[in-house]
């Protein structure tokens, strides 16, 4: 069952070439990790997937409203944890936010929920980033650099939660410069020259 | 979009008032100007040229400097308020849009929110003026600085789209401000009741605020100036915002998927595509 289909995405950026016709295809429940040097073109892909970028040529179809995580986090600096969640609970259009609640306590910033989001510690606002793509249950997960600042026991929790909705059938794909713990994922995709060179798979058991 | 427009609107505000460097721009600023501008300009008569009636009044100089001092003051802070609240939301307000909020939920909070602004900011200079002078039209006042306001948030929300940095935006506000509402003013510049004003964003709102605040005269005609300016300011910042704003292609029924190889049932989902063309529909599997 794909969830996510890109073919032929091409981009450049004035006369430097990017992207080249590149192909990707997640399937659902599928956990992909698209890693590369710096400057090989990984958030120009994610942000083409989540509808950011327009590519110069190709196409992208996901299945459903995608959760997206952008590289920099993204919040509404002036407003509290809270009015930032109820911002999207309205661009998601749903009307409890029991997911949300739900990751926030294992996420372990519940105490911050009326902080406002621009006094909060890197890794908080990361997990406040991260939050906002997971709360509306996606059926595909687009994160760049997901973990960036988060200590040991969020990182865990990060990857328990990953797991879950694997296991729920979300298709992933995780930008990482580095990636560490190739067992997590079920394919790597290394981006080389604008393109998906080779496809390492791993030894883990898809879930 | 009932929902997201209420839920914009709300928020924007929320995330306004909070902009603490603004409230002590108003706390501070707006009387410490009038106190400094009125005590250096002395009360002796000058001739204030109505463009609209062809008259020349013979007004207050420091009156009349006291209302180019508001509109200084006012059109600064405005220009702004309205500008920081741009930049400061741009980029969240692109991951809203990526996540299904409708554009224009968005972008009429904005242009509600910086309505409410210019209206606060221009009643509440025109009741600290009051503690400096009284003058006999002051709905004429209220009315200029509310107008001057409105253009000035509509400068600032053009500005906080079209600027590359901070700094120049402000840059540009500051100049454009200080140089428009002093050369409009005869005791500042001895040009001032030539033709070439006109064509100043404040002109209109000084015209309005001198025949009303002087000679209980209401200059309709100079009242749409101001707003002519504000709308094309503000039709100007909202086009190029809009067209700035992602367009990540609606969530629509999967017509080109259905039980072909490798492609799920879409039973609770749906497909969302982009290309470069547009928002064609692509078969997934």
């Amino acid at each position: 069952m794909t969830a996510l289909a890109a073919r032929g995405i091409r981009k450049s950026f004035g006369r430097r070439r990017v992207l080249a016709g590149l192909d990707l295809e997640v399937a659902a429940g599928e956990m992909v990790a698209v890693a590369g040097e710096n400057g090989t073109g990984k958030t120009t892909l994610l942000r083409i997937l989540a509808g950011d970028l327009r590519p110069d040529a190709g196409s992208v179809a996901i299945r459903g409203r995608p959760g997206y995580c952008p590289q920099t986090v993204v919040l509404d600096e002036a407003l509290t944890v809270d009015q930032n969640v109820r911002y999207f609970q309205a661009a998601y259009r749903i009307g409890r936010t029991g997911r949300a609640e739900e990751l926030i306590e294992r996420l372990g910033y519940a105490g911050c929920r009326d902080q406002r989001a621009g006094t909060l510690s890197g890794g908080t606002r990361q997990k406040l980033s991260l939050t906002l793509a997971l709360m509306h249950d996606p059926p595909v997960l687009l994160l760049d650099e997901p973990y960036q600042g988060f200590d040991w026991q969020t990182y865990l929790a990060f990857w328990e939660m990953a797991g879950e909705l694997r296991g729920r059938g979300t298709a992933t794909v995780v930008i990482s410069h580095l990636v560490f713990e190739q067992e997590r994922f079920d394919r790597i995709c290394h981006l080389r020259d604008g393109r998906i060179e080779e496809e390492v798979v791993s030894h883990a058991p898809a879930a | 979009m009932r929902q997201q427009l209420d839920t914009a609107v709300r928020l924007s505000l929320a995330g306004q008032v909070r902009n603490r460097f603004a409230w002590i721009l108003l706390v501070a600023f707006v009387p410490v100007w009038y106190l400094l501008i009125g005590s250096m300009i002395a009360h002796h008569g000058i001739g204030f040229r109505l463009r609209a009636t062809g008259a020349t009044l013979a007004v207050d100089g420091h009156n009349l400097t006291l209302i180019t001092a508001g509109l200084s003051s006012i059109t600064l802070i405005t220009g702004f308020v309205v500008f920081a609240a741009v930049r400061r939301t741009r980029a969240f307000d692109r991951r809203l849009v990526l996540s299904g909020y409708r554009p224009a939920a968005l972008i009429a909070a904005k242009t509600g929110g910086a309505l409410v602004q210019a209206v606060a900011i221009g009643a509440y200079a025109t009741i600290i003026m009051l503690f400096f002078w009284r003058p006999a039209g002051v709905w004429g006042v209220a009315v200029t600085f509310m107008l001057a306001a409105a253009t000035y948030a509509a400068l600032g929300l053009l500005l906080g789209v079209l600027v590359r940095g901070d700094l120049e935006g402000f840059f540009l506000i500051i100049m454009i401000s200080l140089l428009d509402t002093f050369l409009e003013n005869p005791v500042d510049n001895p040009l001032a009741n030539k033709p070439i004003l006109e064509f100043f964003p404040s002109y209109g709102s000084t015209q309005f605020a001198a025949a009303g605040a002087f000679h209980h005269q209401v200059l309709a005609s100079m009242a749409a100036v101001s707003l002519g300016w504000t709308a094309a300011f503000a039709l100007l910042g909202l086009i190029v915002l809009r067209l700035r704003m992602p367009r990540p292609a609606s969530v629509t029924a999967p017509a080109l998927t259905g039980p072909e190889e490798g492609v799920a049932s879409p039973s609770s989902s749906a497909v969302v595509s982009v290309s470069p063309a547009g928002r064609d529909g692509v078969p997934l599997g």
